[in-house]
């Protein structure tokens, strides 16, 4: 298996419903807690697995507005495995989840420095660097039924512009909705293979205008007939 | 990219530590004209030895879990900071086992012997200053870094201070250090060229923000900027890899680390034995030095620009 | 961290063989769950709340929810934040005695206490007069609980927020068609093929507004955002449009003049279900000018083109002309309301190029736009094979789908032309037949209503007598304006004055500067619930909170007595004499009623309420409640048996048993006596435990044959009635024309037959702009003579994870933004020396603030603008005194005046839509140029640190939320030691 997510950002609205169903449920789940950071205070901060970053692209008046959501891209060759010293940063081979040990973190940031999406934030709590599990604790949990056997920020973006799934199994929404409209691989060219696909913003829809009146037919009121219309 | 000031002081250190013991193991092994008496060898060796040892303890200093740091060996198939911290490990027992050999005199009996171990010393320490090195070469994440000539400048500034170590305490035991001056010289003019070459080849950059963002823009050339971050206070990406240094700032240090670093311990050294044969001098050329490979290692950090950043509203890295 | 590890074992993917263990990570035992109502803002979302050790585990969508289905936006998902959230209020408060008003110094009150001290006030001012107490009520969704409680008080001084929230909006569309935007009406999300979205960053069709646009994505169908801006929503837009702020009615109506010029308006819709062939008198500056032609049984006329007469207008056999003048049989000479509209709208003022010089929309993409609509609406027309009857009686065997939609909120709706500008877009909805059909858009019941339902603003008080009607109504005529026999406004916020006489939801942004300066009259007793006046929801913040601590010579406070009930520490709780701390959402029952701003779905009818999730761990109390008991000590008539006892218990005993109209509650589910009857039956004293059962709504889903063209849909009309919705099966014929507007008009111009406005001001504003068809006229602020000195539009936008002035106290949403920008136009920024980032200076004529600028690319030349309200008072909110939303973060209304700048004669006029009084924020006009160099840092005007009230806690430096240890996943040593790298 291998598991991802799929981003439309042609869908996206930058809402931060994705990011926020994450916090909450990592919050209280297997990698709680998420610290926030002068919660109440000045320039609050906090560990959120899940971001929105919003791009202007183009110059005005043709500018066009794309809202980013990042989050761990469960790489293929993921750097952050490779440099992990103690062996808390894994991928599995069942499902190809990246996912941190905490009891075998020691706290050195060098996954972070190794990640280019910035996937991976310090708890300065606990020391350890938490991310993305691709909600593992929800994704094998039959107690849940089977339709919300999904990751959290999936379940809950109103506009359905994510998608969960194994990309190894052709048939599945990821597989085909990626293959559908060319699913991108982010930042490519650093050879990472990130198995999380982006869907670009789709060409503007093309409609056709109705004829308009000819112009030695038009306009006067007084050529306009009624028509008798029974009520 | 933050510069740590223990990450720091870890690199500059435990460089100049293991280098040390690698030049004096080389020396040993190359014999040069002179042989050097028991008890400086040992002064040298045990200088390295705790050199390299308060850089390895100073470099835990900026893990947030310490208690895991027992770990740090683990993966040392994938990773350099596993590889440098097992080697640094196993480092002590062979050295140890090494410097009590010179002690009861090994080499009279079993010259080849020592030959052997003395080359291993000097493969292993030097081995281990490329490990530390590659543990920032191996990112591609980080343009500046991502070149060989970051390992190679780790090993050749290394290599400086410790031939300025090297000089400074033969000096010290009444030996004529007259013969090696031409070799501390090539060392340090080595080092700088090696650190020119270096920023030569990382002047331009290598990403720009419609790189990092493909999937949004269909066309790579299209003016792209961040509207919004996405969050109004910082993060732990913005406080780790958000550093920000006037570029007037760098240029600054990096004048005062090729000056302070380079080029007056090479004029210092130069002079020694027809100017000034006075040890003070040395030892202002070693502080020197370590000033200058100190600001040159955080200029190293400071003027690293993690990808990350482009998504963070910065135009290129 | 030796964890209990209960291993689940589980069935693979096929794809692989062997199997694996997994923690338990959720021990669902120790987990319950409950269904109850998000109110993190006015959409109102079904949610699914998981506890797990008496805190909150996780809240989502509930998936067979109608208005959600199970997602839930960003504000849903932070309700754990709210719920914890430091400033909560903890207990009664009462201004400490011999302390200023405004100082935040309580000391605490017994609720009996509290409420004694209330009942003894309000029964004395109920008894000498009931309109000494004003009434208004906040970001609240129970304005039939609370109309009905003001009502039954006495007193006509209440109103809910619309006022200066969105009513432009919500009248444009009840005036013309019966129903309007958001809660009234959707696009069809399911079969448009063409979607227009105006003026909507957010709204309180949050989720749903997204759930379309996900949809209408998948399908190809194209969408088009007419905004200044490009954030949010206006990102995935296909086409956006940056048009200047203001200028939608001629957007609108200039694509009126396209489709018109071109003859590409739906000819039958437009007799079948429009006024559009109702005779109008055309006798110009004479008594009765431009009202209908009635006969002597008062009913308006139309020309049969085949009997080549006069006949009744309403008749089901008529076959009328749509155009042409013609002459009655006493001589009065008519004209068509469509000629009319012709004569206007095809005129050259209205035609793209000069429409494009007022707009700033090019003139081909005005063209474009409409031609598109065109072709979509008339070409692209889908059919819905049902059978189905008209009004008529006659029967159809599809509905014809016009698949154009469109969507329209606040960036229509605030400003001085709004309610034109609104019915400007209606307009082009019913030239394309698109009302209420298939892709259109669509009603949502209890709308659409009839125009306008026969509610008259209730103005005689009487001591110790409820008033005979409710507080708001719809005036048809200026006979129904609340004034006395000079032409005075009765109401403390002149609503339905000759200043602002359709106000149908009142204006609570002049009640304060109206009441201290006791223009009309003074009053006693302030009550505001869950709004906060003293900083975001009024204009010209400073002065308003001067206002709230002006004295009388005498040294008395010119309001006497402020109540303020609110669930936390805002900035106006501080005003407060009493403070009545409510609830959060997830600790009371509440009720969404179809009687209030209903949750209904097109094809729906719906209602929810709300039921406890947790016990409140301070002592606080509904408001919902205490007003239920207010009105059982006050002896309200309808809180009161007939033998002067106690009626209701409590607030759930009242929404069971209370009854508006026979078999009308405020819950419409599982009424009957074993709860079997849907819409309309006798209480069922187990409706709550049903709803409760039944996740927390109700959703009654309509036959086939009643779910489009509503309005004249013979078979929906008789259900409706059934239903309570409406009063006559008579049919809702739009009214393009508005002759309820016209007799304003003549009464601006002399020329009414009835009450007239006295004062030359009042009678220019209703002679100039209460046009009867729509037009485009210049904001009133830009007409001021300093106008052109502020270049500059200034604007603000909702944030889609903030809701007001919520979600500062929210340590998770105050991430995404704790302070705010003000943006502008980076190439305008650069042309003026205006550097990224930098401090500058924003200058209206009422004032100036200092503010951080950020430049970007999708903003509109010459327009400006901010988040809303994310500026906070230092101290209020729960945050400390060095939070960015009081160093960073500012207001635009402390450049807003509440009074129009510029009025000509006599006392100030509010700065609002001079039809419905509708705020009119989005008028504003501005300078903007760079802070001096010493000046770089900080916002201005700074307000002093307002206190923490008594008994709110210290907020913590680090907050780590959980309800449980979690439950780990271990790596094995073997596995770490043995792994290679990624080797294939």
């Amino acid at each position: 298996m291998r598991l991802g997510l799929v981003v439309d950002l042609d869908k996206c609205v930058g809402c931060n419903a994705c990011a926020i169903a994450c916090k909450q449920w990592n919050t209280s789940g297997t990698s709680g807690s998420l610290t926030d950071y002068n919660p109440y205070g000045a320039d609050p901060s906090g560990v959120f697995f899940n971001r929105i970053r919003h791009y202007e692209t183009g110059n005005y008046p043709e500018n066009k507005t794309v809202h980013f959501p990042m989050s761990c891209m469960h790489c293929e060759e993921a750097a952050c495995v490779t440099v992990c010293p103690t062996g808390a940063s894994y991928k599995r081979e069942e499902d190809g989840i990246v996912l941190v040990d905490p009891e075998k973190c020691m706290g050195c940031n060098y996954c972070a420095w190794a990640c280019p999406y910035g996937a991976r934030e310090l708890d300065r709590e606990e020391g350890v660097m938490k991310k993305c599990t691709l909600c593992v604790d929800r994704i094998y949990d039959e107690k849940l039924p089977k339709s919300e056997r999904k990751p959290a920020c999936v379940m809950t973006c109103p506009t359905s512009a994510r998608y969960f799934g194994d990309f190894d199994d052709p048939n599945s929404e990821v597989s085909r909705v990626s293959s559908d409209r060319g699913g991108q691989d982010l930042f490519a060219e650093l050879g990472y293979k990130p198995v999380n696909k982006y869907l670009s913003p789709r060409d503007k829809v093309q409609v056709n205008q109705h004829e308009i009146r000819e112009p030695n037919l038009v306009t006067k009121v007084k050529d306009w007939v009624n028509k008798v219309v029974e009520l | 990219m933050h510069p740590a000031f223990s990450v720091i002081f870890f690199t500059v250190v435990s460089g100049a530590g293991y280098a040390l013991i690698s030049l004096l193991c080389l020396f040993n092994f190359l014999n040069f004209g002179m042989l050097i008496d028991k008890n400086t060898f040992f002064i040298i060796a045990i200088t390295s030895a705790v050199l390299f040892t308060m850089g390895l303890i100073s470099s835990t200093f900026h893990l947030a879990n310490p208690k895991n740091a027992w770990r740090a060996f683990m993966r040392f198939k994938t990773s350099w900071l596993a590889r440098e911290g097992l080697l640094a490990i196993l480092f002590y027992p062979i050295l140890a086992l090494y410097l009590y050999f010179i002690y009861i005199d090994m080499q009279i009996n079993n010259f080849m012997l020592m030959q052997y171990y003395s080359f291993l010393i000097f493969t292993i320490s030097t081995v281990i200053i490329y490990c530390t090195g590659m543990i920032y070469a191996c990112l591609k994440t980080i343009p500046q870094w991502n070149t060989i000539w970051t390992p190679i400048n780790y090993i050749t500034i290394g290599f400086a201070l410790a031939a300025l170590i090297f000089f400074f305490i033969l000096n010290l035991n009444g030996y004529d250090t007259t013969s090696y001056e031409n070799y501390i010289l090539s060392m340090i003019a080595f080092s700088l060229a090696t650190k020119l070459t270096y920023y030569f080849v990382i002047r331009l950059p290598k990403y720009n923000i419609a790189d990092a963002t493909n999937a949004a823009v269909k066309l790579k050339s299209t003016n792209v900027r961040l509207l919004d971050v996405g969050h109004t206070g910082g993060t732990f990406l913005t406080d780790e890899f958000g550093y920000k240094v006037a570029e007037r700032k760098l240029f600054r240090i990096k004048i005062l680390s090729i000056f302070s670093g380079f080029i007056i311990p090479f004029f210092l050294i130069y002079t020694y034995s027809f100017i000034y044969e006075n040890i003070a001098l040395c030892s202002l050329a070693i502080f020197l030095s370590f000033i200058g490979m100190i600001s040159e290692r955080w200029l190293f950090f400071a003027q690293a620009k993690h990808v990350v950043n482009l998504y963070h509203g910065v135009e290129n890295v | 961290m030796a964890t209990k590890q209960d291993k689940i074992s589980f069935k693979k993917n096929a794809t692989t063989s062997n199997s694996f263990e997994m923690p338990q990570f959720e021990d669902r035992d120790k987990q319950t769950q409950k269904h109850t109502t998000c109110y993190m803002c006015a959409c109102r979302c079904g949610i699914k709340v998981t506890l797990e050790n008496n805190k909150i585990r996780y809240i989502e969508g509930t998936p067979s929810h109608p208005v959600n289905k199970g997602v839930l936006c960003a504000k849903g998902n932070a309700g754990i934040m709210k719920q914890i959230s430091p400033a909560r209020l903890r207990q009664p408060l009462m201004r400490k005695p011999g302390s200023e008003r405004g100082t935040s110094e309580f000391v605490p009150i017994s609720w009996e206490d509290a409420l004694d001290m209330l009942t003894e006030r309000l029964q004395k001012i109920r008894e000498t007069d009931p309109k000494k107490l004003a009434f208004f009520t906040g970001r609240d969704q129970m304005q039939a609980l609370t109309g009905l409680w003001a009502q039954q008080f006495g007193t006509i001084n209440w109103a809910a927020h619309g006022g200066f929230c969105s009513v432009n909006m919500a009248s444009a569309g009840l005036y013309t068609t019966g129903f309007s935007f958001w809660e009234f009406g959707d696009p069809d999300w399911d079969k448009t093929k063409y979607f227009l979205l105006w003026g909507v960053a957010e709204d309180h069709a949050s989720n749903p507004i997204k759930i379309g646009i996900g949809k209408l994505k998948e399908r190809g169908a194209k969408f088009v955002s007419i905004n200044p801006v490009r954030t949010g929503y206006q990102a995935v837009a296909d086409e956006w449009v940056p048009i200047i702020p203001g200028t939608d009615a001629m957007l609108a109506l200039s694509m009126v003049h396209v489709l018109l010029k071109n003859e590409l308006f739906d000819w039958e819709f437009l007799v079948r279900y429009t006024n559009a062939h109702y005779l109008v008198v055309d006798t110009p500056r004479k008594k009765g000018d431009g009202l209908f032609y009635r006969n002597e049984d008062d009913i308006p006329q139309s020309w049969d083109l085949e009997k080549k007469c006069l006949v009744n207008a309403v008749d089901p056999k008529i076959k009328p002309a749509l155009l042409g003048k013609y002459t009655a049989p006493d001589g009065t000479p008519l004209k068509t309301v469509f000629s009319i509209m012709i004569a206007r709208y095809m005129d050259d003022e209205y035609s793209p190029e000069e429409a494009s010089k007022i707009c700033g929309v090019p003139a081909e993409q005005i063209e474009k736009i409409a031609l598109e609509m065109a072709h979509v609406a008339f070409k692209e027309t889908i059919e819905v094979d049902t059978e189905w009857t008209d009004w008529t009686g006659k029967k159809h065997d599809k509905f014809i789908g016009r698949p154009v939609s469109m969507h329209a909120m606040r960036g229509i709706s605030a400003h001085s032309n709004g309610f034109q500008a609104c019915r400007a877009i209606h307009f082009l909805q019913v030239l394309l037949g698109s009302v209420d059909c298939p892709g259109g858009h669509l009603a949502k019941p209890p709308y659409p209503k009839h125009i306008v339902p026969p509610i008259k603003p209730g103005k005689k008080v009487v001591p110790g007598q409820p008033l005979e009607s409710f507080p708001l109504g719809f005036p048809t005529e200026p006979e129904d304006l609340c004034i006395d026999k000079d032409g005075n406004p009765l109401r403390i916020d002149k609503a339905y004055s000759w200043e602002a006489p359709i106000a149908n939801h009142g204006l609570m942004h002049m009640a304060i500067t109206n009441a201290v300066a006791g223009d009309p009259y003074e009053i006693d007793t302030m009550i505001f619930f869950m709004a906060n006046m003293a900083w975001n929801s009024s204009m010209n913040t400073s002065k308003i909170r001067e206002d709230l601590c002006a004295k009388n010579e005498d040294g008395e406070y010119k309001i006497p007595f402020l109540v303020v009930c609110d669930a936390f520490d805002s900035e106006t709780v501080g005003y407060a004499d009493l403070v009545i701390p409510d609830t959060t959402y997830l600790e009371r029952y509440d009720t969404i009623s179809i009687l209030d701003r209903p949750i209904s779905e097109p094809h729906a009818v719906c209602d929810s309420i709300r039921s406890p999730i947790l016990k409140p761990d301070r002592d606080v109390r509904p408001w919902q409640t205490v007003l239920v008991e207010l009105a059982s000590r006050l002896k309200f008539p309808e809180f009161t048996t007939e033998d002067g006892g106690r009626k209701y218990k409590d607030y759930k005993d009242f929404i069971v048993n209370y009854e508006k109209a026979p078999g009308i509650g405020f819950l419409a589910g599982w009424r009957g006596k074993d709860g079997e009857k849907s819409l309309r039956g006798e209480p069922n004293q187990n409706q709550w435990e049903k709803y409760i059962e039944n996740k927390s709504f109700f959703e009654y889903k309509l036959d086939d044959n009643l779910k489009y063209f509503r309005g004249v849909n013979k078979d929906y009309l008789e259900f409706a009635k059934k239903s309570g919705f409406v009063g006559s099966t008579k049919p809702i014929i739009i009214e393009l024309y508005s002759e309820k507007l016209q007799k304003f008009k003549l009464a601006g111009q002399g020329l009414y037959d009835g009450p007239q406005p006295t004062k030359e001001r009042d009678q220019f504003r209703l002679s100039r702009f209460f046009d009867p068809i729509p037009e485009h006229y210049i904001p009133l602020e830009h007409r001021c003579s300093f106008s052109s000195k502020f270049p500059f539009y200034a604007i603000t936008q909702r944030p889609m994870f903030m809701y007001h002035s919520w979600d500062s106290q929210n340590a998770w949403l105050r991430q995404l933004q704790a302070h705010n920008y003000m943006h502008m136009n980076k190439k305008k920024g650069e042309e003026l020396g205006i550097k990224d980032l930098s401090w500058v200076w924003v200058e209206s004529n009422t004032g100036k603030i200092k503010v951080q600028v950020k430049l970007m690319e999708g903003c509109q030349t010459n327009t400006l603008w901010t988040w809303n309200a994310i500026g906070k008072q230092k101290g209020k909110w729960g945050l400390s005194d060095d939070a960015n939303e009081s160093t960073k973060g500012f207001l635009l209304n402390h450049l807003i005046n509440e009074h129009l700048p510029c009025a000509d004669t006599g006392s100030p006029v509010t700065n609002s839509d001079p039809i419905t009084g509708q705020a009119a924020w989005y008028d504003l006009k501005v300078n903007i140029y760079p802070a001096g160099d010493d000046e770089q840092f900080g916002v201005y005007p700074n307000f002093e640190a307002g206190q923490k009230v008594f008994g709110q806690p210290e907020s913590k430096n680090v907050l780590r939320y959980n309800t449980k240890k979690p439950v780990r996943l271990s790596r094995s040593l073997k596995d770490i030691i043995t792994k290679g790298g990624f080797e294939k």
